[in-house]
């Protein structure tokens, strides 16, 4: 087959018909582009839920003693060597930290709040979770043996409680009896107003530890540089604390799991309708395209050009259109990414932001395999389309297109 | 045609009937002809004579209801579709009455196209292609789109096209339909000569009386029957002894 022919003769009829296949040529544009954006600031949307999980003491990866995420008691804590360090590539790992979380009672001297009590190192936490992003008014924990208590604005709120007052905290201890000690509130931590404030309480982790009288931790959370290592690091983990329970950040916020793969799903839905929308507009194109070109098709065959020389012509010319929109709109679409690259400010929304779980910049991201799929669907778009008329140019018999 | 000699085309019986009941319409009705090669043949008649469709079904455009075509050896009732195609393209040239040549193409590239079908080199088809568009005097306009020709020039392009590939056999569809008495003339003088000077086979259906001049054979046709078939010198009808 004549390919080189047919590529120019599909070239030149992209020209000689430039209105129509530039009007066709900019709706690809505008569809792949379109696409790649909005996509990428789904994905942004999925990046801000994913590092919230991940963020809000999940870790990439968790370990805990078997049973503790029904009952997070220090009864189901764990001992861990001085010396233990996860079997991670340091290139993989962000950072880890042990800790000892619990429920907890706080008292101030008017009300009472349940929460969840943090033993942590600060220095450790600093690089793995929301504790080193959020502000702190007052001071923040100085180290594991640092005794005093770490409120969020708003559990202190309700607590009617401020920096540099007393607390009282109750929770239950190794040995199973309630323990009761005073902590004085180091500094209050601003998470934005989320539910965290009230979730978490925090101080040093051997302080924790010594009033609850144990050496054992109930966790160790690990942050990995990116969420594509965590299967191996689950392995690594799994083999080198055998009898613990390794959990990702999708177990552990099953519902946050839930959104990102429904987010996944909307994205592929989003580019299902557009490239159908796309299909109808390039299907009718080219019908008309083919059915504008008859006698010259008609011609073509009579001079000896083979049936499958003309449906190769005319996919040729779909598929021409199709790459070069598609090759542009990618260009536009990841121009248009890099000029949002410092984020979307969603501040003004600052409610229903929060409410959807947004942060209040939206930084797109553009993922590789987003644009191999848009691309696999544009130019699969391409061939599917041209089928039709290409099946309509092949029916045309020389003789009837000749005497038109 | 000399005794013994293979005919370019053989038409045995030869029916075409379009549409269907109840009302068909009897386009050729039981027509034998053969054509020697380098024969120039007109075949003339007034509108719905058949001789269009006569040179459709000898072209392979368009398949007989009854009867059999057999060109340059080969009968072309058997063959599909694509082999049709790659027939038209091995041993036919056609001329049209509308040019037919393509837009996009130059006049040199209309040339080169059936060369290119035919998948010869680059090279060969691009001096081919300019050496065809010399011998008609049109070297000149090599470079121009159908667009920017007029309808004599472009005529003397689909010629080329036509001949490049040294066919079996040339068709020719009403050749003067579209052009003046003087480029008539010339495209006439132009077939002449490549049917004397490069022996190539001319069939063309015409209303034109000039046509039938150019002539060295002319099949006259009426109701879709050969009426007369005579030999033809220059200026005047000659019935063969």
């Amino acid at each position: 087959m004549p390919l080189t022919l047919l590529a120019q003769l599909s070239s030149r009829n992209l020209w000689r018909y430039r209105r129509r296949n530039l009007t066709l040529f900019a709706a690809i544009l505008i569809a792949v582009a379109g696409c790649l954006l909005t996509s990428a600031l789904l994905r942004g949307y999925q990046h801000d839920m994913m590092d919230d999980a991940i963020a809000n003491l999940s870790g990439n990866l968790n370990v805990t003693a078997p049973g503790y995420r029904a009952d997070p008691s220090i009864a189901r804590g764990f001992a861990l060597d001085a010396a233990f360090v996860p079997d991670i590539p340091a290139g993989e790992m962000l950072g880890w930290t042990r800790r000892v979380r619990i429920p907890a009672v706080v008292l101030s001297e008017r009300e009472t709040r349940g929460v969840s009590l943090v033993g942590v190192d600060p220095d450790d936490e600093r690089a793995i979770s929301f504790l080193g992003s959020v502000a702190i008014q007052g001071d923040s924990l100085s180290g594991q043996d640092d005794g005093r208590i770490l409120l969020g604005v708003e559990l202190a709120k309700q607590l009617d409680t401020g920096v540099g007052r007393r607390v009282v905290v109750i929770t239950q201890g190794a040995d199973g009896l309630n323990r009761e000690a005073g902590f004085r509130v180091a500094g209050l931590y601003d998470a934005a107003g989320t539910s965290l404030e009230k979730a978490y309480a925090f101080t040093g982790l051997r302080a924790l530890q010594k009033m609850l009288g144990t050496d054992a931790v109930t966790e160790v959370s690990i942050r990995l540089r990116d969420d594509r290592f965590s299967a191996g690091a689950d392995r690594a983990l799994t083999k080198e604390m055998g009898g613990l329970e390794v959990l990702n950040w999708r177990q552990l916020e099953p519902q946050v799991a839930a959104m990102f793969e429904f987010s996944d799903a909307a994205i592929l839905i989003w580019f299902v309708i557009l490239m159908l929308a796309l299909a109808f507009g390039l299907i009718n194109t080219l019908i008309t395209a083919v059915l504008e070109r008859v006698r010259e098709f008609g011609m073509l065959r009579a001079l000896g050009m083979r049936p499958g020389a003309v449906v190769v012509q005319v996919i040729m010319e779909s598929v021409l259109i199709v790459v070069s929109g598609l090759v542009c709109g990618i260009a536009v679409g990841v121009a248009a990414i890099a000029y949002l690259s410092d984020g979307i400010d969603l501040s003004r929304w600052a409610q229903g932001v929060e409410l959807a779980g947004l942060h209040s910049r939206l930084i797109p991201h553009l993922q590789t395999n987003d644009v191999v799929a848009v691309g696999a669907m544009a130019l699969l778009l391409g061939l599917f389309a041209s089928a039709y008329p290409a099946w309509r140019a092949v029916q045309i018999k020389p003789l009837d297109a000749l005497r038109r | 045609m000399i005794e013994g000699q293979r005919p370019v085309v053989s038409c045995r019986g030869l029916s075409r009937v379009y549409g269907t009941q109840p009302m068909p319409v009897q386009a050729l009705t039981d027509v034998d002809i053969d054509i020697a090669p380098g024969e120039f043949v007109s075949l003339s008649g007034p509108s719905g004579s058949g001789k269009s469709t006569l040179l459709n079904l000898i072209g392979a455009l368009d398949r007989p209801t009854e009867g059999e075509v057999i060109v340059d050896g080969v009968a072309l009732g058997g063959l599909d579709e694509a082999e049709r195609s790659d027939l038209r393209l091995t041993k036919i040239g056609f001329v049209f009455q509308a040019y037919n040549l393509i837009p996009v193409l130059s006049a040199r590239e209309n040339v080169e196209f059936i060369m290119q079908l035919q998948g010869v080199a680059a090279r060969e088809r691009h001096a081919r292609a300019l050496e065809m568009l010399e011998s008609l005097g049109i070297a000149d306009l090599a470079n121009r789109r159908p667009g920017e020709l007029s309808g004599g020039q472009q005529q003397r392009v689909a010629v080329a096209r036509a001949i490049v590939t040294r066919p079996a056999l040339l068709l020719a569809d009403e050749p003067s339909a579209n052009l003046d008495s003087k480029t008539t003339q010339t495209l006439l003088e132009l077939l002449r000569s490549i049917n004397v000077e490069r022996g190539v086979t001319i069939v063309t259906a015409t209303h034109d009386p000039i046509v039938m001049r150019y002539a060295r054979r002319s099949v006259q046709m009426q109701d879709g029957r050969i009426v007369a078939d005579e030999a033809v010198s220059e200026g005047t009808v000659v019935r063969p002894a």
